[in-house]
């Protein structure tokens, strides 16, 4: 058996595993938008006075740092040009990201919003909690896979540069559409 | 798809390595069996308690009874009945029935059946199974708090599980332990499906994996979808419990805002009917294989039996809303939920039919797997048709949360999948551990675990049909219950008759796995099977198989006249002998 063939089969096996693992991901946070809706449907008046006089510029903030970390992270991919600084970038805008939802946080609790005060506050919080981890959670995997870029070069393979991509592009379409259906719409 | 390469490495030798932080699927699939059989044995002490609080309200519970409760003279308290039912249903469905038929069967049988050399990634299966441990803990170490384990039910509704139900660490420890067990099955899961998909032996097209594999597929298809489902409902919960959400406390609960209990049904439920689904295919697979391989023919309608199983798994989803007909929903949702109730009826009638033509003019061996097999589809059969009255709208308004509920569930999930399983282990064994289980102590096992699970179901049945309700501590309180002590002592005695039953199995499999070692090791084939694992030696080897075996025919190649071979059955790995 020749190298690209079995370097193929790796290919396919984990782009198997990997969108069964989306498809999971996926699934909790369609249970948590499905929730989403039947508290929105629940209210008469959109936006309720719990949440009135929410931030939007933090969340706009977010929204711009995680689309550019996945657009920095694309280019970190395919473009054969100046890789490691788009890496870098994308890792730092992540941060800035999760800083972004932080300082979302502290700003709601600013203006009144508490977690205790009803069902849409406590959806907003626990929503952008649960994802916001899942942030974490990957920049922690891009750090590893930095291990990968700048020590052990010899070790990275593409499969994990897709891999941690597309978990990282996916949290990126499920940030967005977050955005615009809680802050936006 | 299936030519990669799977390199042979060195068995492992330390103790450590071979037994514990094992990367082979055998192991990490016996270390499932084993954590499930203990689970099995703690979930089912509970329920007997529970039965004997039922039979015998007032009176101590005897042996350990005043060791447990001394506060009351050994007579199960109120609130610890509460905890006990909750307990058994989460350690029954969470921690004995799934390790067994999903981490061990699926584990152990994927790759032999399908000509694999392990899993496709043995670290992450290893991670599962850890997982798994940890969530079993953390679940056993609730029952000694101060304030007891979680005791909302295995639904676990708010607001019975939220701080207004029950305080405590208890619930919120329940919660943890579940989410840790749906990372451990998800982790299981998507392994399970990979391997399915790019590990099958040249020649292993879907249609001639053995329908052990079929069924074990689905679940982890369901699996990967669902249980995060359930995980997103559990964090909700979590919230609600720690950090002062407030998604499903309601009216007077809620000090502020409000929130809505019903939501975590829904969220509950899209899991949960899958969730049945998870456990019952795995054994809708086995039985399927073995009642033909027992009735020495081809299984009856193959792909059909596939198909109807891919089908119900389809239709399972969308089906949850039978198990909340009476939370007000609107008319036209109940009905048409349970239209798509009914609906599974016809996927569910053909597979039935078709192991009914599988035993048709068979010639059937009575072996222990068969006679565990034919349980499985005499109690399938009650417990489905029983599923046709509660899927009725108008007939579940009076039956909802009665024990006509609790004996139909034990029918389809607890009996068939027990029977199942049962059957499972008694059919692998020599391949899992080398030898054989003692043929007369498993037929002894087999009649006294059926008849008498049939008085409990049964017995539950005509009770909820009476108007039982379940989750009580003391139903006799209420004077029309009366009537029906006898029954529930007939109920009791035949759940002390089944448990004690169980020691005829846990001295044959202990027997036969510790103090065996004089007596030879089991042939590769014992029961005459042409599937690929028989085809290896027993126990199967470090690396399963030296050459990736070449398929060329079905799993089910029973009695064809036209065999030169002098066997009734033909290997997978044989090219197919046509029938003139
Ligand atoms: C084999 C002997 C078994 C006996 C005698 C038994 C008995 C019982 C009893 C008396 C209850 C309490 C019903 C109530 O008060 O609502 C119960 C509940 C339950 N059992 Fe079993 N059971 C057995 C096996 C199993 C198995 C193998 C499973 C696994 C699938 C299982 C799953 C459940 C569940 C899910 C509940 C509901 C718990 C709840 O109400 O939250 N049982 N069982
Ligand atoms: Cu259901």
């Amino acid at each position: 058996m020749n190298i690209d063939r079995s370097q193929e089969m790796k290919f396919i096996q984990s782009s198997v595993a990997m969108t069964v693992t989306l498809c999971s991901f996926a699934m909790l946070f369609a249970t948590m938008f499905l929730g989403y809706f039947l508290v929105r449907s629940s209210v008469s008046v959109w936006p309720p006075v719990e949440i009135q006089g929410m931030p939007q510029g933090l969340p706009f903030l977010s929204t711009l740092a995680i689309v550019l970390s996945s657009v920095s992270y694309y280019f970190f991919e395919h473009k054969t040009g100046g890789k490691k600084v788009n890496f870098v970038l994308t890792i730092v805008l992540g941060i800035s990201f999760l800083i972004s939802q932080w300082l979302l946080w502290a700003a709601l609790k600013e203006s009144g919003i508490l977690v205790s005060d009803g069902m849409v506050p406590s959806m907003v919080y626990a929503f952008t909690w649960l994802h916001a981890a899942h942030i974490a959670a990957a920049v922690f995997l891009l750090l590893w896979l930095g291990f990968y870029v700048f020590v052990r070069t010899e070790k990275l393979s593409p499969l994990k540069v897709i891999n941690v991509g597309k978990f990282w592009h996916f949290l990126g379409v499920v940030w967005i559409l977050m955005y615009l259906l809680i802050f936006v719409l | 798809m299936a030519f990669v390469e799977q390199h042979i490495h060195d068995a492992p030798t330390s103790f450590w390595s071979k037994y514990i932080c094992s990367y082979d699927h055998k192991v990490i699939g016996k270390q499932f069996l084993w954590f499930g059989i203990f689970f099995l044995l703690v979930g089912g002490l509970m329920a007997v308690m529970i039965r004997w609080t039922l039979a015998f309200p007032g009176q101590p519970f005897p042996v350990i009874g005043q060791l447990m409760f001394p506060h009351t003279g050994g007579v199960v308290p109120p609130d610890t009945y509460a905890m006990l039912f909750t307990m058994h249903g989460t350690i029954m469905i969470f921690y004995a029935i799934t390790p067994i038929l999903i981490g061990a069967f699926g584990n152990f049988c994927i790759p032999l059946m399908i000509g694999a050399r392990d899993m496709i990634f043995p670290t992450l299966n290893m991670l599962s199974f850890w997982f798994n441990m940890a969530s079993g803990i953390l679940l056993l170490g609730s029952l000694c708090l101060p304030l007891g384990a979680a005791a909302g039910g295995w639904t676990s509704y708010p607001t019975l599980s939220t701080t207004l139900g029950q305080q405590g660490l208890g619930q919120t420890m329940w919660t943890i332990a579940l989410f840790l067990l749906g990372v451990s099955s998800t982790m299981g899961a998507v392994n399970y499906i990979t391997t399915i998909i790019t590990l099958r032996a040249p020649g292993m097209g879907y249609f001639k994996m053995p329908l052990t594999v079929w069924g074990l597929w689905l679940t982890s298809i369901l699996n990967a979808i669902f249980i995060p489902v359930l995980g997103a409902g559990l964090l909700l919960l979590t919230c609600d419990r720690i950090f002062g959400t407030t998604f499903f406390l309601a009216g007077a609960a809620a000090t502020s805002g409000k929130g809505d209990p019903i939501l975590f049904q829904h969220v509950f439920w899209i899991f949960g009917h899958p969730e049945v689904y998870i456990l019952i295919l795995p054994a809708w697979g086995i039985v399927s294989d073995l009642l033909s391989f027992f009735a020495r023919k081809p299984a009856f309608g193959y792909k059909m039996t596939a198909l109807s199983l891919s089908a119900i798994t389809v239709l399972s989803t969308v089906v949850y809303g039978h198990h909340m007909y009476t939370t007000q929903m609107s008319p036209l949702l109940t009905q048409s939920f349970m239209t798509l109730t009914m609906l599974i009826s016809i996927p569910s009638a053909i597979f039935f039919a078709n192991w009914l033509g599988t035993l048709w003019k068979g010639s059937i061996r009575f072996t222990s797997p068969m006679l565990f097999s034919l349980g499985v589809v005499f109690v399938f059969g009650l417990g489905g048709l029983t599923g046709l009255y509660l899927a009725s709208t108008s007939i579940d308004l009076y039956l909802h949360d009665t024990y006509f509920v609790v004996g139909h569930f034990h029918y389809t999930m607890a009996a068939s999948v027990l029977l199942g399983g049962f059957a499972g282990i008694y059919f692998w064994m020599p391949k899992m551990f080398g030898r054989s289980m003692n043929e007369c102590l498993a037929k002894i096992h087999f009649w006294t675990t059926m008849i008498p699970l049939n008085g409990i179901f049964t017995g539950m049945m005509i009770m909820g049909y009476a108007g039982m309700h379940r989750r009580l501590y003391n139903p006799f309180i209420y004077d029309f219950m009366h009537k029906l002590m006898p029954m529930n002592t007939f109920v009791t005695w035949c759940a002390i008759a089944m448990g004690l039953a169980q020691s005829f199995f846990l001295y044959n499999f202990f027997k036969t796995i510790f103090f065996s070692k004089n007596k030879p090791l089991a042939s590769a084939n014992p029961w005459e099977v042409g599937t690929l694992e028989w085809e290896i030696p027993s126990p199967a080897p470090h690396y399963n198989f030296k050459e990736i075996p070449v398929v060329k025919c079905g799993p089910h190649e029973f009695g064809n006249p036209n065999l030169k071979t002098g066997r009734d059955f033909q290997y997978q790995t044989e090219e197919l002998v046509e029938v003139k």
